[in-house]
């Protein structure tokens, strides 16, 4: 492990090339499994910003009022 | 619950009419030819049979029957094996002409039938979004297209200002 980042660049590179150049059918099952990555991912960052919605002090309280 | 389920039940809907002839697009269409490109959805071109005194096309046939097969509609979308599948109709020549030349790629014994590797790039250009620039650059950087082929395509469907504007922003000094 390297913390050069030519390096690194190279490496993500010929991992890149080297999904790329695997069987149609095993790069189609890689995106079943991207895809419920993706799905869970975007699940929690959605229930995290709920999260944060509802903590967040509404501007109502946030700001006095004007008589 | 897989995609290449989903390439089956298309298959069956246009040996069983429905549809004239389908071609897969998009991310899916794309992972074809590059490393897998993460997606929430499949994009199914398809052209239509006309029929008579119909004016307006409707995907309406496409959803009958595939929900009469266990698909579920969501909103513009059909759920097939978990994968929510758009289907779009060929709007622009570039469009019509990627679906007349797509090319069938064997799944495991299963014809997959997918646009060229310069169509999907041609259609990224096309459509412009960010998402669709950085997947042109992806089929540049992997050398996945035919440059002449891929110019003659943005000549024939005039794309070339886009074409010099994606070249200054993206790839002036990457070379």
């Amino acid at each position: 492990m390297t913390f050069d980042l030519q390096r690194i660049l190279e490496s993500k590179r010929a991992l890149r090339r080297s999904l790329a150049q695997r069987p149609v059918v095993e790069k189609l099952a890689l995106l079943d499994v991207l895809r419920d990555r993706v799905r869970v991912i975007r699940a929690a960052a959605a229930e995290r910003a709920a999260t944060m919605a509802r903590e967040a002090p509404s501007e109502d309280h946030a700001q006095p009022r004007n008589p | 619950m897989s995609i290449a389920q989903v390439i089956s039940v298309i298959n069956q809907m246009e040996a069983d009419g429905v549809v004239a002839r389908y071609a897969i697009g998009g991310a899916v269409g794309a992972t074809f030819y590059l490393e897998p490109l993460a997606t929430l959805d499949v994009d199914i071109f398809v052209a239509f049979r006309h029929q008579a005194g119909q004016v307006v096309v409707s995907p309406r046939p496409i959803f009958d029957y595939l929900t009469a097969r266990g698909g579920v509609v969501e909103g513009e979308y059909i759920v097939l094996a978990g994968w929510p599948v758009q289907f779009l109709p060929a709007t622009s020549p570039l469009v019509e002409e990627a679906l007349a030349e797509a090319v069938t790629v064997g799944v495991e014994g299963t014809p997959a039938r997918v646009f060229t590797a310069e169509h999907l790039a041609a259609i990224a250009l096309q459509t412009g979004r960010a998402k669709d620039h950085a997947r042109l650059l992806q089929f540049i950087e992997a050398a996945a297209i035919n440059a002449e082929r891929f110019q003659g395509l943005v000549r024939r469907h005039g794309l070339l200002d886009r074409w010099q504007t994606f070249e200054q922003r993206f790839l002036q000094g990457s070379s």
